[in-house]
Parts: C-alpha cells; structure tokens; sequence
C-alpha cells in the first residue's frame, strides 16, 4: 500500500519579485498615480510653497537683525518682516527667567549633569540601566535643588546633596566598569581587591565601605563649596519650564502607578480613596487647581509657615499628572490577561512580586505612547502657570511686548517660543517611537 | 493531621460562585506519586475543583490538605501551598516579555531568593528534559503552542513542586502538538510525580492514570481505575460522556 503513495517534494524558494525601484518610479508610484492624486500633490506643494516662503520672507529675508527699539524696525521694514533685536537681547531672560547672570552657570551645570547623569542610558553595553534610571529619579533631584537654590545648607541638606553626588559618581563607575569589563562598579571593586572568592556577607561590607567613603567625600566636597542663595522668584523662562514640567513628570509616573495599582486594590479603603483622588483632580481643569493652591492651601497652613509660590504651583501640577497617568496606566493594567495573574500565583509570587515583574513591564510598554503623551501634554500646559504670576517660557516672551523699547512686540517671541516647545516636544515623541521599537519584542515579532 | 503518603486530602469540599453550587460534596484522596485524570463534560467543575487545590478558587466549606499542610479557606498560606503545587494552564500563561529561560528562573529567583546561576542551571535542566534547552533565549511568542506548553510544564517545575496540576493543557493544541506535550506528561509521570490532570485525552488516561475520575455537575460521580472506567463504566452518565467523547 505504500508503495502507491507519491513523493511531496516542496518547491524551491524563489526570491520576491524585484522592486520596480528608483526616484522617477516611486514618484510616480505615489505621487502622480492617476488624476487625482496627481492634483492633491499639486495642490500639497502650492499650499506648502506658499506658507513656507511667507514664513521664511518674514522670518529672514525681510528681517531685521540690528535696532534699538521696535520703532526703528517699524521704520524700516514695517510689519512686513521680523523684529529680532528685541528677542536677542531678552534671549537670556527667555532661558533664565531673572536668574542672576552670574550665576546663570549653576543652570547649565545643574542641566548638564542631569544629561550626563542619563548618558550611560545610551550606552548599549551597560546593563544596569534600571538602577541608573532610578538613581536619576531619586537623587538627582537633590543635587539638582542645590545648584539652583544655593543658599545655607543645614547638616541635613548637605547630607542630602552628597547623597546625590555619590549617586553621580556611582553611576559613572558603573557605566564605564560595565562598558570596558561588562561588570558593575562594585563587583570590579571586589575582583581588583582580589577578593571575588570572599563570601557574599564580606563583599557587601565591602561595597558598602566603597560607598560609604564616596559618600563622605561627596559631604566634604559638598561641605567646601557654597553658592548664593536665588531665590525661586528670580527663577523663570525655559529653566523653570524644565523644571516644572520635569517634577511633575517624575512624581507622576509613580504616582500614577500606584493610584492605580491603588483604585484596583482588594482592599475598599485604599480602592475608594484612590477613585476618589483621581476623579477629583481629573474633573477640575488644571488652571482652577492653581489657583486653589495659590490661593487656598496658604489659608490651611497653620499660621506663620509660608509656602513659596513655586512650590505651591509644583505641588497642583504633581497631583493633576499623577490622577491623569493613573488612569493612562489602569488602561495598561486592564489590558494584561488574568491568566498572566494566574500564572504568577500560581508559581508563588507575591502581589508584589508579581505586579513589578510579571504587570507592570507588559502594561508600561503597551502604554508608552499614551505615557509620553501624557508627558508632552504636562510640559506645554505649564504655561498656565504664568496665570499665578510665575514667569515661566509663555510668560517670559510676553514680558518682552511689555518692555517699553520694544512695545508690541509679541509675534517674534512667541515664534521663538513656539520653535523652542516644538523642539522639545518632538524630541520625546521621536523618543518614544525609539523606545517602543525597540521594546518590541514577543508579541509583534512573533 | 494525614499520614505522611498523602499528598492532597479533600474532605466534604463545597464551593459557591455567588448563589451557584459549583462544587457538592467532594471527597478525594491522592497518594505520593498517584495521577488522576479528572474528565466530564463542561461546566461540570473540573477546573473549579483543581484550582481550588491551589488557592486560585477559595473554597468555602470542608477542608483541603496539601502535603500536611491545611488549604485555608481564607487564602492567608498561599506561598507554602503554591510552592508545593505547579500548575499548568489550557491557555499556558507564559509572561511574554520574559525569554523562556526568564520565564523558568523568575520564581527561583524572585521568590525563592537562589543566585543566579544555579537557577539557570535549574532551568536548563528543565527545559532539557521537555526539549526546548536550544530556544532557551527566544521569547515566548516566537515559539509554537507545543513548545510553549512544554515550557510552561518546564516552568512549574522550576519551584520544585510536589503535585503537579494540568487544566487541559493539550485542548489549545493543534492535533500535531498535542502529542509532544502529552510525551512530556507520560515521562513526568513515569518519574513518580503526583499529577492531577483534567484532560479527555483518553489515551493518555489509560496510559499513565491510576484512577480516573469522572465529574458531573459539580460532583464526583464516579471513581474508578481507567480499564474499568473504560470499558464498563459504573454510571448511565459515565457510558454517556464516553459514547461522546470515544
Ligand atoms: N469566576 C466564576 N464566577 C462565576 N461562575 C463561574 C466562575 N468560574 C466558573 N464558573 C462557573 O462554574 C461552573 C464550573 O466551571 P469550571 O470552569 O470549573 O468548569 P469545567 O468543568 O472546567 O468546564 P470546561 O470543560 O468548560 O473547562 C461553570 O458553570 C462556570 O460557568
Ligand atoms: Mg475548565
């Protein structure tokens, strides 16, 4: 019987058709098809052509790059181009806000450390990029308050601030140890020492000695310099921008994670208080809460303690993000199968265990672009604080038209500003399409 | 408490979802190294039953003990149980952002605090024994249903569990993986661990079952060993199903 059965050979492969490739055909592929689409390509480029060179008429060519005051520009092109003398010299107070000059330096240390602080995160041969991330979270604040406040440090601040210097200077050991050997700071410590056969009880007292005298340099170092104290109403322009938006971008994401996890709990008290909280502050427009903190809270406080204005305004953003991420993360969460939470339990793990490792990694990456959205929508609604008088990048440019040599001058800063939100803005969307593609693994390439 | 042979002792086991009686009565003891297969049509309570075993359901009259230690009906001992107990899912649960070797050590790891090393070389000798050692590094998702149950059975093993339960683990298969996962189950059995699987792969039953048990609207109706289950069923409703299912 066998016998009568045929062979199944399978076919060869063939390779896919070539593509009928080069600029001339992809053109017309996609751009001139049939009539139609050959009149919305025109009509696209006509629109396109014209927009772009009433911009760039105004912007450049009929611009005006030296004036003392906007009646000479007015003068000498009229409204028909740009007045750029005006911005140039608010440039810094766009920035800076009315950060002393000569302490302008402290920002850009300040910044440059945060980006130092996250450069090890590019770096693909570093493999402790959680810790680093949190360490930046939590420590670089401290350093970072320092810079820019300046000012008496009590024993405690200076404590404080060594910490987030030794974060820094951890971080940095890290990253290179990791890249040049692949092994973390403290484990090439113990291997330089030649202790790698020592038990774990004794290579932990040893990087803990490691750390500990880190840290007591850190405090001498922190100890020995002192800056000026700026206060925060001195602060302003982009600088405070960053600074509102990044706080409030920072606490929301934990926040938000555990409102969540709260509003999902077993446990009524904690699931009715977070419900509570987060539709609270998500049924209350941001600029009503700023004006409730700015107003209101100082009337709560016992009295005599004063709350500066910037921290009230810092406290209503952290608490309007964190009720809007929580719900942004519940979507994640709700997203996760229950035989994921079988499975954990199954296996023993904790709530905890199992909300870190097993629901949290699947439901964060699902939401990254609703995250980063989140993230894009707080940084440009900061502008609202300029309505509590804060002098922030939206504010800044407008103080410019109400300066008495350039009276009227609206249209160039908030160009400028706008070039600036854009900026800032497409960055972390691109970034985000980064980091999805590349986090996409198991379910889209299976 | 039970002597010391037995794994998993259920006494008068009853079980409500909200009004409905979902489990009456249930009475069953399994022996160190015995495998039940659990079979009946659906909605009968099998899973309901094996999932209590393992506090996933809570139950809420008569009492379940696991290797000597009491299924408390308010589910405060769920670690000492569920490290004692592997489960394995019809739809196999497997956490796709892990690799397969993540996959295996998470719990070692995580729960049971073992360095790393020796739970990777735990793993892999898990996954050795259910073929899947070369995919170790692949995630989950780029494995086929097969291979992904056979990793799920390698995965509960990781914790070292005494009793092993399966929830259908082949009725998500297609017919020619089927036998993969179940060769993996006849060898786990011929290794002497206590199973309880709710499966209608009759084969298999006959293969390795020492009784099976045939469930009914929430009750026991039958018990017996699988040649005679088989062939002269004690119940109207056992001849029934199997006309079915045969
Ligand atoms: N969480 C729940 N809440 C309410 N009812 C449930 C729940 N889980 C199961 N049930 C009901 O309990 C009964 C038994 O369910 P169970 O899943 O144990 O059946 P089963 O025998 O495993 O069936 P199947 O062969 O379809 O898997 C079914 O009628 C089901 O609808
Ligand atoms: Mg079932």
């Amino acid at each position: 019987m066998t016998s009568d059965l045929q062979t199944f050979v399978p076919r060869p492969d063939r390779p896919p058709p070539a593509d009928s490739a080069g600029v001339a055909a992809w053109i017309r592929k996609n751009l001139f098809s049939d009539i139609p689409n050959a009149l919305m390509t025109l009509l696209g480029a006509y629109i396109a052509f014209t927009v772009l060179s009433a911009v760039l008429n105004w912007a450049l060519f009929n611009a005006v790059w030296s004036a003392d005051t906007r009646r000479e520009c007015l003068d000498a092109v009229g409204r028909a181009g740009a007045c750029w003398p005006g911005v140039a010299i608010w440039f810094e107070n766009l920035i800076y806000g009315l950060y002393p000059k000569d302490q302008v330096w402290r920002i850009n240390v300040g910044f440059l450390a945060l980006i130092l602080w996250m450069v090890p995160l590019w770096i693909p041969r570093v493999t402790s990029k959680i810790g680093i991330g949190l360490s930046a979270v939590m420590l670089y604040p401290f350093l970072a308050s320092y810079f820019f406040l300046g000012g008496d440090k009590g024993v405690v601040w200076t404590g404080l601030i060594a910490l987030g210097l030794t974060g820094f200077v951890i971080v940095w050991a890290t990253a290179l140890t990791e890249t040049l050997q692949a092994k973390t700071a403290g484990a090439w410590l113990i291997d330089a020492l030649g202790r790698a056969n020592a038990e774990e009880k004794m290579q932990t007292r040893i990087r803990l000695l490691a750390v500990l005298a880190i840290f007591l340099l850190a405090c001498l170092a922190v100890w020995s310099v002192s800056f000026t104290e700026v206060r925060t109403r001195f602060w302003g322009g982009l600088f405070l921008t960053l600074v509102i938006s990044g706080i409030g971008i920072t606490f929301s994401l934990p926040a938000g994670i555990m409102l969540a996890l709260g509003r999902r709990s077993n446990m009524p008290v904690i699931a009715s208080l977070s419900t509570i909280f987060i539709e609270l502050f998500r049924s209350v427009p941001l600029i009503t809460i700023l004006f409730m903190f700015n107003t209101m809270l100082p009337l709560f406080m016992p009295a005599g303690t004063e709350v500066n204005q910037l921290l009230r305004a810092i406290v209503a953003v952290c608490l309007f993000a964190s009720a809007y991420m929580a719900e942004i993360i519940r979507g994640g969460l709700q997203a996760i199968p229950n035989g994921q939470y079988e499975a954990a339990h199954s296996l023993g793990l904790t709530y905890w265990q199992t909300t870190s490792q097993v629901v949290l990694p699947q439901a964060l990456k699902i939401m990254i672009p609703a995250i980063v959205g989140n993230f894009i929508g707080l940084f440009k609604d900061t502008t609202l604080v300029s309505i509590i008088g804060l002098f922030d990048l939206m504010n800044m440019a407008r103080a410019i038209g109400e300066d008495t040599n350039w009276l009227g001058l609206f249209i160039e800063p908030f160009f400028v500003v706008s070039l600036i939100y854009f900026v800032f803005c497409f960055a972390m969307s691109s970034y985000s399409i980064g980091l999805e593609k590349k986090l996409a693994t198991g379910r889209d390439t299976g | 408490m039970t002597k010391p042979d037995r794994m998993i002792e259920i006494i008068n086991l009853n079980k409500w979802f909200g009004p409905f009686h979902v489990l009456k009565d249930i009475n069953l003891t399994v022996r160190d190294g015995e495998k039940f297969v659990i079979c009946g049509p659906s909605g009968s309570g099998k899973s309901t039953l094996i999932r209590c075993i393992n506090q996933l359901e809570l139950h809420q009259e008569g009492s379940i003990v696991v290797d000597g230690i009491e299924v408390e009906a308010k589910g405060r001992n769920q670690r000492d149980i569920r490290s004692r107990v592997g489960m394995v899912f019809q739809s196999f649960n497997l956490f796709p952002h892990l690799t397969v070797l993540e996959n295996c050590t998470l719990t070692p790891l995580l729960g049971q605090q073992m360095p790393k090393v020796e739970a990777e070389e735990i793993a892999m000798i898990h996954l050795t024994r259910v073929g899947i050692a070369e995919q170790a590094q692949k995630y989950p998702l780029q494995l086929s249903g097969g291979q992904q149950q056979r990793v799920a059975i390698a995965r509960a093993l990781c914790v070292k569990p005494k009793i092993m339960l399966f929830d259908e683990p082949t009725s998500a298969l297609d017919p020619e993986m089927i036998k993969e996962v179940l060769d993996v189950m006849v060898e786990l059995a011929e290794a002497g661990m206590t199973m309880i699987c709710v499966t209608h792969e009759m084969g298999f039953a006959r293969q390795v079952a020492d009784q099976v048990i045939f469930m009914d609207q929430g009750e026991i109706v039958e018990t017996n060993t699988p040649e005679a289950f088989f062939t002269k069923p004690a119940y109207d409703r056992s001849a029934d199903f199997l006309s079915h299912i045969l």
